[in-house]
């Protein structure tokens, strides 16, 4: 019993630490745009069915995980400026675009890919025993591999230059315009690199879990609850809550159905945004 | 305590934020039938302290008393039924209705109607009352017209309208004539004046030609306590107002 | 007065047409689209739950389907377990659905900008998953069937929803009614705070508004008017279903409300009206007929953010004296 919650705690943090990479792309997408992007959790499924389809294709998952993220961040780039930058006046409408190009993203796949749902081989086989239970190499490899992203992610955005511009156009876009930061193109870099992030996420969560064109559907609302209870544009936050999160509910499905796991944590979301609507961690970073 | 001839008083009203202390124990009773400014550099906490009296943002400490009662706590559209209206520094209407609806609008919060199945035009009593305030600000010419659209000084003129349908017994003006041009100002100096005579009035001024034109008393404001109070003339010749506004290179 | 004229003229000639359907369709030879006309005022009326908070009070929601579930369900429960008629039947969805609203609004209206959209997004989907795993009460995803019991049995008459004309002419009275209500409620004292909290809720509260309650009210109001959409679609369906409490269905009614133009009366009735015609007429040639519904959506925001009533009411007023229009815009709430 105790082995089995402890498997289910360790397959909690590796969903965690995927998850992490897909809301910091949710995160930051806010933090600057002022967006709600509904289409995040499509563009993980993009990911997913892009890992799949090209290591079929090519017979190797680690081309895959190098193009398909690249292909993300075009992809973002894209729509950034054919669809977000002309309706970012609509502020408060931006939900109801996003959720247009949700819906586009999916019958997309549906009418290429297929309305079938696929699993796909792990690129690494085998298993490993981990307190006492035989776990997959893969899913251990997927959480360190996620894991430096992030690192790289947090490296990226504070040692470099444009990083530092993002960071300094989500903390005051006038100012930064006025220092000279192209506020304009730093927001489209980072709509893409959202998208990218959500995307490599997608192809590292490929090998566990189905693909299929409604599998965003499923996550958005997960990335939605790291991103609240972490604090909206509270990216360290959002790592925090995403991997909190995702153990506590694998902790939770112990003695819970699933589902009420999820309903109980949905309902901690609600109790963050009413009584600390700038998350659990707020004061943290402002 | 209270009595007749006190529009409004505070007591150690202080609120900080952070560790900032933006109104630092102001106690003051501004009379009554006298036209109060409020006055002092940026920063002064001359805003706060409005916000704080309308119940925008909850004071820390203090007392404030308003006709026997304790406004201290209420949230803001109490405070505006128990009698004190204000306006904004940025002035603030109704946008996308047309001027009529916007003074409507209000008359109709005043007179406590919601009547959710009859329409606004049947209220014929409050359509005249709208009518009649628009007339008294002098927007009769624009009344169908979004508010939108006005120009800049005929807005602050809608505003005051707006802050006048609730019928207050004191009116809290911020900036009044900010950012208008020499006409409108002295328009809306006019009007300022002609209120007075009826309404209490605190007006927070940057403009010192109108400021000591009008007020008959002036209370000086710096880094959120009273630096000063007095008539007119004698807050010009005060050394510390000089100092205030005169004195230190960082203030402006 | 003529911009008045002509939508009165143009509301008549809606009003004729709705009422011409159970015959005229048939004469034409298409007597399945009776259906259809029935199925898009119902839905309508859940485009009109999202728009009288987005376009009147400035609050994007999208989790009406919540409440379009507690309406199906009130029906649907209240007939299985107590055999209730049809009048208290829907009742009781109607009331559901409004109990719910205030609960959920108590909290939802604390808040506003994305907060607010985001929190009716999670008290659906909380009730969205609960629905789905209560199978004993909800029957879950596959939903519970009831027949209906009949509208009015006087004598030996009753009327049956099972004769799809009476049925029509139900659903067309009730949708009526709410449009109507909702009209009065919008041009009344109690409609123009809602448009004051949405133009600019500082200065709502500034003149004496209790925003929160009216906001509240607001929430209450288009929660009712979201479970007499579930209720009446659970009568016509004969069916109700947890699937339809997810947030798509809201986002959907969003969408139908923000093409058919938000902030206007009969908007979510074209918007909802335009894609369901469209849906009916293009999937059966293009099964991806979604791709376009999608785009529909982006190009709208993008060019046409007042939607299609929107446009009719500044074509009406640019052909036809302005003077006497009461000028309407786009209701986009200001950021706070």
């Amino acid at each position: 019993m105790s082995e089995y919650v402890f498997a289910l705690a360790v397959n909690g943090l590796v969903w965690g630490l995927i998850i992490a990479l897909i809301a910091l792309g949710l995160s930051i997408i806010f933090g600057l745009l002022d967006i709600i992007n509904v289409a995040h959790g499509d563009f993980f499924m993009l990911g997913t069915v892009g890992g799949l389809v090209v290591a079929v294709g090519t017979g190797s998952f680690w081309l895959a995980l190098l193009v398909v993220p690249i292909v993300g961040l075009l992809l973002g780039a894209v729509i950034e400026r054919l669809v977000i930058r002309p309706t970012l006046r609509q502020a408060s409408l931006t939900i109801v675009t996003t959720f247009g190009l949700s819906i586009i993203v999916q019958e997309m796949v549906r009418a290429t890919y297929g309305p079938q749902p696929r699993r796909m081989a792990a690129p690494i086989e085998g298993t490993v025993p981990v307190f006492g239970i035989d776990y997959e190499i893969y899913r251990i490899a997927a959480a360190a591999f996620a894991a430096v992203c992030l690192i790289v992610f947090f490296l990226f955005l504070n040692r470099t230059r444009l990083g530092t511009w993002i960071r300094a156009a989500r903390h005051d876009p006038e100012t930064a315009t006025a220092l000279g930061v192209p506020v304009t193109r730093v927001c489209a870099f980072t709509f893409a690199l959202g998208t990218a992030m959500a995307l490599l996420g997608g192809v590292i969560a490929a090998p566990i879990t189905t693909v299929e064109f409604r599998t965003g559907v499923d996550i958005l609302p997960f990335c939605f609850m790291a991103v609240i209870i972490g604090g909206l544009g509270n990216l360290q936050g959002t790592v925090a809550a995403a991997i909190m999160l995702a153990v506590l509910e694998g902790l939770m499905t112990s003695v819970l159905e699933p589902t009420s796991a999820r309903i109980l944590s949905l309902g901690f979301m609600c109790a963050v945004l009413l009584v600390r609507p700038h998350g659990l961690f707020a004061g943290a970073t402002r | 305590m209270s009595d007749a001839g006190v529009a409004l008083s505070l007591s150690g009203v202080s609120k900080r934020f952070g560790g900032l202390v933006a109104v630092d124990g102001v106690t003051i009773d501004f009379a009554s039938r006298r036209l109060n400014a409020i006055i002092g550099p940026n920063g002064a906490g001359k805003t706060t302290l409005f916000n704080l009296i309308s119940g925008e943002i909850p004071a820390d400490a203090g007392r404030m008393r308003f006709r026997d009662s304790d406004i201290l706590g209420l949230a803001p559209h109490e405070v505006v039924r128990r009698g004190i209206s204000r306006t904004l520094q940025i002035k603030s209407v109704f946008g996308g209705l047309t001027v009529t609806d916007n003074v409507r609008c209000a008359v109709l919060v005043h007179e406590r109607v919601m009547a959710p199945l009859r329409p606004v035009s049947s209220f014929r009593a409050a359509a005249a009352r709208a009518d009649a305030l628009i007339d008294e600000v002098g927007l009769s010419a624009h009344r169908h017209r979004l508010a939108s659209t006005l120009s800049y000084g005929d807005v602050a003129l809608l505003e005051l309208a707006l802050a006048l349908a609730a019928e207050p017994r004191l009116l809290l003006l911020d900036e009044p004539v900010c950012g208008m041009g020499p006409q409108e100002t002295e328009r809306t100096v006019d009007k300022i004046r002609e209120i007075s005579r009826r309404v209490d009035v605190i007006l927070i001024e940057h403009d010192m030609e109108v400021v000591f034109d009008i007020a008959d008393f002036i209370m000086v404001m710096a880094q959120g306590a009273i630096l000063a109070t007095g008539a007119a003339s004698e807050i010009a010749a005060h050394p510390k107002v000089q100092e205030a506004y005169l004195g230190s290179p960082e203030d402006d | 007065m003529t911009v008045a004229r002509v939508r009165a003229a143009a509301l008549a000639i809606l009003l004729v047409a709705l009422v011409a359907v159970p015959w005229a369709l048939p004469a034409l030879g298409a007597t399945f689209w009776v259906n259809i006309v029935a199925e898009i005022l119902i839905w309508s009326l859940l485009a009109a739950s999202a728009n009288l908070l987005f376009g009147f009070v400035g609050l994007l929601s999208f989790g009406q389907a919540l409440f379009f579930g507690f309406g199906m369900y009130g029906v649907a429960l209240s007939i299985e377990a107590w055999g209730f008629g049809f009048w208290p039947a829907l009742a009781t969805g109607v009331l559901a659905a409004s109990a719910m609203a205030l609960v959920t609004g108590v909290m939802a209206v604390r808040l506003t900008w994305h907060y607010f959209a985001i929190i009716t997004v999670v008290f659906s989907l909380i009730f969205y998953f609960a629905a789905m795993s209560m199978k004993w009460l909800t029957g879950g995803d596959d939903g519970i069937s009831f027949s209906p019991p009949s509208v009015f049995a006087l004598g030996g008459h009753t009327l049956s929803l099972g004769d799809a004309t009476v049925q029509y002419y139900v659903i067309l009275a009730i949708v009526s009614a709410c449009f109507a209500a909702t009209a009065l409620v919008v041009s009344s004292p109690l409609g123009l705070r809602f448009k004051a909290v949405r133009e600019n809720d500082r200065r709502a509260a500034l003149v004496g508004i209790n925003v929160y309650a009216t906001r509240l009210i607001a929430f209450v109001l288009a929660g009712a008017l979201a479970g007499a959409s579930g209720a009446l679609f659970a009568f016509f369906g004969r069916y109700a279903s947890a699937s339809y409490m997810f947030y798509h269905v809201s986002g959907e009614a969003v969408v139908w409300a923000i093409i058919g133009g938000s902030g206007t009366i009969l908007g979510p009735l074209f918007g909802t009206g335009l894609l369901i015609v469209f849906r009916e007429l293009v999937s059966t040639v293009w099964e991806h007929y979604l791709l376009a519904v999608g785009a529909i959506t982006i190009l709208v925001v993008m060019f046409a953010p007042r939607g299609l009533a929107g446009a009719w009411n500044g074509l009406v007023a640019g052909l036809l004296d302005r003077g006497a229009e009461e000028p309407r815009r786009a209701a986009i709430p200001e950021e706070s």
